[in-house]
């Protein structure tokens, strides 16, 4: 009996246009939109390479600082390349900036002069990167002689002053390079603001399965359709019948679910990094929070099922929406100003599990965040059951 | 005569309004009982209630000799109801649909095929087993409707107008296929508004209205209720006013109506009135197309008992 009411409940749910839009095409459908608008903003975003020309001089050649760190600069196929760099005449630089093929060029005379066309923000950054050079000339070179004047006396001759300042001047780049804090994204490209986006779609996908389990139990209610009249006045328990289809509708819900994750990476090639199996994880916990608040709102409210469809959809849309589904602001402004809300709302879970999986080395959060589903779910489907056992009609 | 069902002081009440009131009756074993009565009458909450859909305000209700409750598995394995509703899943086709309310009640698989073909055939669907019932008409509906509901052969089936909004041949099968059943052994509890379904299926009836029991009895013992024992028509008629008065103030006459020239004469009781009338028509040169006289029906029976003034 639970697997031939399994059997059909499972089939009676795939057949089910209006519950295959909401549950397997939305999301796609709502991802693909994510993907087109988010990768644009991002992309418009990417940091592109400067076209910049330096008028090649000997004054130029004699500059140390500037000429070292210009070649840096400008080393192709290399991860800081930050300027395409034309060595020219002056005359010919001139030229390229009438054309716009350059945003600006250096010119060193007796004093670096940078020349441009535009007030733009590449040349802005080329401007900010000759001073900041030049800044840290002066520093290094006012730092060397601070120390070297430590060890030179009035005795000291010039081919000792000659190797103390190489010495202490080796010593200051090396200090500043030792100091120089670094940012090192293990991730990769894991938390974009478009994979913000994709964690609350997966979370909004899990959530918006409840409207199955809800579908599952109006079927055997006698109120809500002839046919739970039909399946009640039947000889078969009904706690059998409900768990039989409940379960069917948490396996199409993980079909969909996997549907979601196959057509983000190998579609829409959405890269979830090196933690896929946590995020697989917590999604089948989200998924059962859902189902559980579908279970919940089917056995709860005494109204059509249209009208808890409603209900399902505006609650999911409002807590994902304060999950920062919309704007991840949003999550922030709840988290501060009232933080209560976000710990019981199951999408905030979802993501913010997500999230944890990449801002923090430790599985706590995320572990923390997978007990307040279960937690959730499991006082859900209490209320829940409760409610069902206790029910009585008065009108059918 | 064992009893099926007995239902004793059957009270349910909504808020300010009686549904059932104090209803009693019994339906016994093999019989098809009709249960008549207006539009909200009481008819399919009695049904509800009996079935345990329903709580009610107070009574009792036993089934085969046992208590009815919600929980009563025993009873409810040979129990059959087909709803006013059609109750099936849209998604799953005709065969699926019956097979799973089948298999609610019979597990095993062979028995379950068997128990399927022969309510499809019963009903008239063996060409239409792989259809959806959005792909089925009206009619065809009804015929799944009812396969549901009685594919797994139970002993008490109720069928709740289970001919509403279908074409006479869809009827005919259906009215068919009930008989078939009381011929295998099946108590059936059926309730209508079609009087003429109810005079050729039904071995006893009760009519219902505002909740209790107006009459019960078969249809001849209801039709002895019935304060008129004549009704004459007569077509195709010119007649005067005079004339009118005239017939009016015949012995046994009830009441009179002239209408489209056609002229509609209910007698209360009396013999040789179709006589007396034409020869009265004769002495003053009445011409008319047809005359002719009709018994009551179980309609006027009804009609006289439940009121002629419209129902919600």
């Amino acid at each position: 009996m639970f697997f031939h009411n399994f059997k059909y409940a499972f089939k009676t749910l795939i057949k089910d246009r209006m519950l295959l839009f909401w549950t397997f095409a939305f999301p796609l459908i709502l991802g693909t939109f994510f993907q087109m608008a988010f990768s644009n903003i991002e992309n418009s975003e990417t940091f592109q390479v400067i076209p910049i020309a330096i008028v090649d001089n000997d004054a130029f050649h004699n500059h140390t600082f500037l000429k070292e760190a210009f070649q840096e600069f400008g080393k192709e196929e290399s991860k800081n390349q930050l300027f395409a760099i034309k060595y020219t005449t002056k005359e010919e630089a001139e030229k390229l900036l009438n054309k716009k093929e350059i945003d600006g060029f250096l010119w060193i005379e007796e004093n670096p002069k940078i020349m441009v066309n535009a007030n733009g923000i590449n040349e802005t950054i080329l401007k900010y990167v000759v001073e900041e050079i030049l800044e840290s000339e002066k520093i290094v070179k006012n730092v060397v002689s601070f120390e070297a004047a430590k060890y030179i006396t009035e005795q000291t001759s010039d081919e000792e002053i000659y190797k103390i300042m190489a010495e202490v001047g080796k010593n200051v780049l090396k200090m500043q390079q030792e100091n120089n804090p670094t940012i090192k994204d293990e991730t990769s490209a894991n938390m974009s603001y478009t994979m913000i986006e994709f964690y609350t779609l997966i979370a909004m996908t899990c959530l918006y399965g409840g409207i199955l389990g809800m579908v599952s139990i109006n079927h055997h209610l006698p109120n809500m359709s002839s046919n739970g009249k039909r399946i009640c006045i039947s000889p078969t328990p009904k706690g059998k019948l409900i768990f039989s289809s409940v379960l069917s509708s948490y396996i199409v819900q993980l079909f969909g679910l996997a549907l979601l994750f196959l057509y983000t990476i190998f579609v829409l090639k959405v890269d979830y990094g090196s933690h896929l199996s946590f995020l697989i994880l917590l999604s089948f916990l989200g998924s059962l929070a859902g189902l559980s608040l579908g279970i919940f709102i089917a056995s709860v409210f005494k109204v059509n099922e249209n009208t808890k469809i409603g209900i399902m959809i505006s609650i999911t849309m409002f807590w994902c929406f304060l999950s920062g589904m919309m704007g991840i602001t949003m999550k922030y402004i709840v988290d501060t100003k009232l933080p209560i809300l976000n710990k019981i709302n199951p999408a905030n879970c979802i993501t913010d599990g997500f999230y944890s999986l990449y801002y923090y080395t430790t599985y706590d959060r995320f572990f923390y965040n997978c007990i307040r589903l279960v937690v959730f779910s499991i006082l859900l489907l209490f209320i829940a059951i409760i409610y069902l056992r206790r029910q009585k009609y008065d009108h059918i | 005569m064992k009893n099926c069902i007995e239902v004793k002081n059957l009270v349910k009440e909504y808020k300010n309004v009686r549904a059932v009131d104090d209803l009693t009756f019994e339906v016994h074993e093999g019989e098809i009982l009709g249960l008549l009565g207006p539009n909200g009458s009481g008819k399919t909450t009695t049904i509800n209630c009996i079935l345990s859909l329903l709580k009610f305000s107070k009574g009792k209700i036993k089934i085969f000799g046992k208590n009815m409750e919600p929980n009563a598995y025993d009873i409810k394995k040979d129990i059959g109801v087909v709803f006013q509703e059609v109750a099936v899943f849209e998604e799953l086709n005709v065969y699926d649909n019956i097979d799973y309310f089948c298999g609610l009640y019979i597990k095993d698989k062979t028995k379950r095929k068997v128990y399927i073909k022969e309510a499809i055939n019963l009903v008239g669907l063996e060409n239409y087993q792989k259809f959806l019932p959005k792909q089925l008409s009206g009619g065809l509906l009804r015929r799944l409707n009812i396969a549901c509901g009685i594919a797994h052969k139970p002993k008490l089936i109720f069928l709740d107008e289970p001919t509403v909004a279908v074409d006479p041949q869809s009827r005919n099968n259906i009215l068919d296929g009930i008989k078939k059943l009381k011929e295998d052994g099946a108590t059936i509890v059926y309730t209508t508004h079609y009087m003429e379904e109810v005079e050729i299926l039904c071995d006893r009836i009760i009519i219902l209205d505002k909740g209790r029991v107006l009459a019960s009895g078969t249809t001849d013992e209801l039709k002895k209720l019935a304060n008129i024992e004549e009704k004459v028509t007569i077509e195709g008629v010119e007649i005067s006013s005079t004339i009118l008065e005239e017939i009016k103030q015949f012995k046994n006459v009830d009441e009179i109506l002239y209408k489209d020239n056609i002229l509609f004469i209910t007698y209360k009781k009396g013999k040789n009135n179709l006589s007396e009338l034409m020869d009265f028509l004769k002495t003053k040169k009445v011409v008319y197309n047809k005359i002719f006289s009709e018994r009551p029906t179980l309609n006027d029976v009804f009609l006289e008992l439940t009121g002629k003034e419209l129902r919600d």
